[in-house]
């Protein structure tokens, strides 16, 4: 089964005409055209306008495009995002598998009114209730479109009515559930680690790439990033390093050896090389493939512009 | 809780390693888990499926209880091969739904019919190895009588379901272990689990770490432990075994609390200690887990004094030597 | 239901009446008259025939007045407490949805013959084991009467201890659990975020201001105590502070100037400022503002100022 490569997803308000420009350039795996929270009331309509001629302009660097919608505006803002060229949609706001059904209804409609693949845009779902949460299971099984799901945190500490102290996440358990019932439902989860989700900020990169490690290491597969100096250090965070991919390979090799020669475990390096170290080396070195892969496909898109 | 194994320490195994098993008896450990699984190569299992029964009675020469692990997928080639007199446990890995529980349980009945072995004897491990299972968790640990522990959440298999490298030094699997660790309490199953104790070098051998491991463990109530290196048995059992101090401690709280009864509070502060009705249920507990595991560790004694004795006939009359020391 | 504003629980043993009175003289949101903790087993019969007029004493002051009821006794406790005066009560190891169907009917019951406007007696759910806390979406959602659910003593009935890092095992866990329960069915969760070893008996009031500062952080909005001298610290510690309040009203000034410029995302100092942040800052500010009238209010009726520094 082919691994979704979609690291960094770069959110980027529509109505920011100088952020829209430059997305493109911005190597995010994704970048997703916002209606919603990054767009002031006054202006949905406006927005909803641009996004037809924006999509291609998005796609040059060879990004995903997305539009993440209203969840109040619904049928509007599907209706002007549903073009060609449009990888899929963000739904914040999803309470329940009746939200999903309604999104997807619509999304069907206007595939097939637009003579584009039915069934063939995204879902990317924003939990943002202590009851999505709660409920999550059956709301990331409620379309086989849904392939990645995150938590919009902000939302999710007013639902819970905490004031957040840096020191202590208040997500653990939400977080973890995310993780845990996406994993279960071979859909992926988004996010990045507390606090720079629920207050986004810019920071060095450094540190930015330590926060992205940590949300991979708790089984985030890529993080929306609300500032364009994320997507490098995220990217870099989501992609097994030069030395690891060569450490695997001697792992695999090592190992292959030992099969050969009849035995069950073999060390190498003080650790013990065995079956489960060698599915964890092939794991990697598959996820590696997938990034090239994506890299090189980004570096094409931007050769032939 | 009334059911209460004493199993402090374990080694993981692969059957097909001879010398491995023939020394189990020696290691002093509470159980031997005789594995088909991960340590057994594909080109090995059928081999290592004939070796179980024979090397049953041999691990168990030391009072170890003796266990098995098989292969999510190979059901019942391996319980055809394992369920025989002498065998506690089934270690089923990757357990992600109550249906296959059900049919562990199910063919394990027959077999222990067949084969002489006293109903329900045969427990059965559900091992949550994976993102599904801990979804599944409730079901999965309520599926049968068979299933007496539960817990974990964490390891190898659970990482790489998660896509995550292990050792990172923080928390990673708060989640899966809250959820397994509220499903074993709420079913009243004993409870494999130990407080967070961040490890970097992914070591699996030091001995210091898996005894301060243990006892954190202890200290926060569970007394179930394991593993694959021979270095951490001794430990983990001193780990888990209250010491003459503790014994001594608990006494005191019991003597102060009946003092309390005798009054009209509910509780008490002595010596900057609370005194209650709690403090008093800890006490006890922990002078019953002192009580099992000395009783435990003279049923390993006498087990080994039992082996010892019978290797010993014939000895080799120059040397003194017994055979099979070597 | 959920607007109260319960920042402090002080549970008082009905056998003391003297700690009743001083209660009622401190600055407790609610009082909580004890059936289940503090009363020795062969004194209940006793102690039940004292509920209604303790309830008299515990509203002098202006506060709130629940009865922690022992579950297993729930019929011979809601009788003793179910009258005028009574706001809810407390039930203790609640583990299913069935008890709690128990507890509402005979509330109901109570409720019409004595005079008490129906529905109005609220119900605290303590999940305080193992089985409880795995059924609790079932418990909160079994009765409409549920206005919050609590962990209660549920470090002592499940034998939680501490770890080396001084939390105590499993807890963490529980409280986020439970607070993610309560809101997905819109009730409140209380409790705070206690550590080895001052939880419980052992909190003086600096602990109990922490673990009431940290309990805010993750979703707890009031914590029950068994003190006098934990009061006050409760209510400071689950209350917006005058800094959060200025950098709250900074951030909604910062965003409505952009706001006024047709851009939705703001730039303050490195924070990247949305629409999410700003609804949590006025959540911030209406629950400031809310606390302030709140405490106001009791300082007329003559309590000991609520918010005083020790």
């Amino acid at each position: 089964m082919a691994i979704l490569v979609r690291r960094s997803n770069l959110l980027v308000p529509i109505t920011d005409t100088e952020r829209v420009n430059r997305a493109w350039r911005s190597d995010a795996d994704a970048v997703t055209l916002d209606l919603e929270d990054g767009v002031v009331q006054t202006r949905k309509a406006e927005a909803r306008g641009l996004v037809k001629e924006t999509i291609a302009l998005t796609a040059k660097g060879g990004a995903e495009v997305f539009v993440r919608v209203n969840a109040a505006l619904l049928h509007a803002d599907l209706d002007a995002s549903v073009w060609p060229g449009l990888r899929g949609i963000v739904l914040p706001r999803v309470e329940s598998a009746a939200d999903v059904a309604e999104a997807t209804e619509q999304t069907t409609a206007l595939e097939r009114r637009r003579g584009l693949d039915v069934g063939a845009l995204e879902l990317i779902v924003l939990l943002e209730t202590a009851r999505a949460v709660w409920d999550i299971r059956s709301i990331i099984t409620a379309s086989p479109r849904i392939t990645q799901v995150g938590l919009d945190e902000s939302d999710l500490a007013g639902d819970l009515g905490i004031t957040p102290l840096p020191e202590h996440d208040p997500f653990v358990y939400a977080r973890g559930r995310l993780v845990v019932e996406a994993t279960a439902a071979r859909v992926q989860p988004i996010g990045i680690t507390y606090p720079l989700g629920i207050h986004p900020r810019r920071l060095p990169a450094a540190e930015v790439h330590r926060m992205a490690t940590d949300a991979r290491n708790l089984g985030m597969k890529g993080v929306l990033c609300p500032d364009p100096s994320w997507v490098a250090p995220v990217n870099d965070a989501f992609t097994p390093s030069a030395d690891l991919v060569a450490h695997h390979k001697r792992v695999r090799e090592v190992f292959a050896s030992a099969v050969a020669a009849g035995t069950a475990a073999v060390p190498l390096d003080g650790r013990m090389i065995d079956v489960p170290v060698d599915e964890w080396a092939k794991f990697v070195l598959a996820m590696a493939e997938a990034c090239d892969a994506r890299d090189a496909q980004k570096r094409a898109a931007h050769g032939g512009s | 809780m009334a059911w209460r194994q004493v199993r402090r320490s374990g080694l993981t195994m692969p059957v097909v390693t001879r010398r491995f098993i023939d020394h189990a008896w020696r290691r002093g450990c509470d159980f031997i888990n005789l594995d088909l699984e991960d340590s057994v190569p594909p080109h090995l299992k059928a081999h290592a499926r004939s070796l179980i029964k024979g090397a049953i009675p041999v691990v168990r020469k030391g009072g170890a209880e003796a266990f098995t692990r098989i292969n999510h997928d190979y059901v019942h080639a391996d319980l055809e091969a394992i369920v025989w007199p002498g065998l506690s446990k089934v270690n089923y890995p990757k357990a992600e739904s109550a249906d296959e529980i059900r049919l562990l349980d199910a063919v394990i009945t027959r077999l222990e019919r067949e084969r002489g072995i006293r109903p329900g004897t045969i427990e059965i491990g559900a091992n949550i190895e994976t993102a599904k299972g801990v979804a599944a968790a409730y079901e999965i640990a309520s599926a049968s009588s068979r299933v007496r522990e539960f817990g974990g959440g964490s390891g190898y298999d659970m990482s790489r379901d998660l896509g995550v490298e292990m050792f990172v030094g923080f928390e990673q699997f708060a989640y899966g272990k809250g959820e397994l660790e509220l499903v074993a309490r709420a079913l009243g199953l004993q409870v494999r689990a130990a407080p967070f104790v961040a490890n970097t070098t992914g070591s699996v051998s030091d001995a210091d770490r898996a005894f301060r491991e243990a006892q954190a463990a202890r200290k926060c109530g569970f007394r179930l432990g394991g593993g694959l290196n021979p270095a951490v048995v001794e430990p983990q059992n001193r780990g888990f075994t209250p010491t003459a101090e503790d014994v001594e401690d608990a006494r005191w709280v019991l003597e102060r609390y009946r003092e309390l009864t005798r009054t009209p509070d509910t509780w008490k502060v002595i010596d900057g200690r609370v005194i209650d009705g709690y403090e008093a249920a800890r006490a006890r507990d922990t002078l019953e887990w002192a009580t099992l595991c000395a009783e435990r560790d003279r049923e390993k004694a006498a087990a080994v004094l039992r082996t010892r004795t019978a290797m010993a006939e014939p000895m080799s009359p120059a040397s003194g030597v017994m055979r099979g020391d070597a | 239901m959920s607007a109260r504003i319960r920042r402090s629980w002080l549970v008082v043993p009905i056998s003391k009446p003297e700690e009743i009175a001083r209660a009622a003289r401190s600055a407790a949101d609610v009082i909580v008259l004890d059936l289940v903790e503090f009363v020795a087993e062969e004194d209940k019969p006793g102690a039940r025939g004292r509920v209604e007029a303790a309830i008299r004493t515990a509203q002098a002051g202006g506060a709130e007045v629940f009865a922690q009821v022992d579950r297993e006794l729930f019929v011979a406790d809601l009788h003793a407490c179910a009258w005028p005066g009574l706001t809810g009560v407390i039930v203790s190891q609640l583990e299913s949805a069935q008890q709690v169907a128990d507890v509402d009917g005979l509330l109901a019951d109570l409720e019409a013959k004595r005079g008490i406007l129906p529905g109005t007696l609220e119900i605290v759910a303590g999940l305080e084991t193992a089985r409880g806390n795995q059924a609790a979406y079932d418990i909160g959602r079994a009765s409409a009467r549920i206005w919050g659910l609590t962990l209660g003593r549920a470090d002592l009935i499940m034998d939680l201890r501490p770890e080396p890092s001084g939390e105590i095992h499993l807890m963490p866990y529980l409280m986020q659990r439970l607070i993610a329960v309560a809101r997905a069915l819109g009730a409140m969760a209380i409790g705070a975020w206690w550590r080895a070893p001052a939880r419980g008996l052992l909190a003086g009031p600096d602990d109990t201001y922490q673990a009431a500062r940290r309990g805010r952080a993750i979703g707890f909005t009031g914590s029950p105590c068994i003190d006098v001298l934990q009061v006050e610290p409760l209510n400071r510690g689950f209350t917006p502070d005058a800094a959060e309040v200025a950098a709250a009203q900074e951030l909604m000034t910062a965003y409505r100037a952009a706001v006024a410029r047709g851009v939705a995302v703001v730039e303050q100092g490195d924070s990247l400022v949305d629409r999410g942040s700003v609804t949590q800052a006025r959540a911030l500010l209406d629950r400031a503002a809310a606390y302030a009238a709140r405490d106001r209010e009791k300082a007329e009726m003559g309590a000991r100022p609520p918010l005083a520094r020790p």
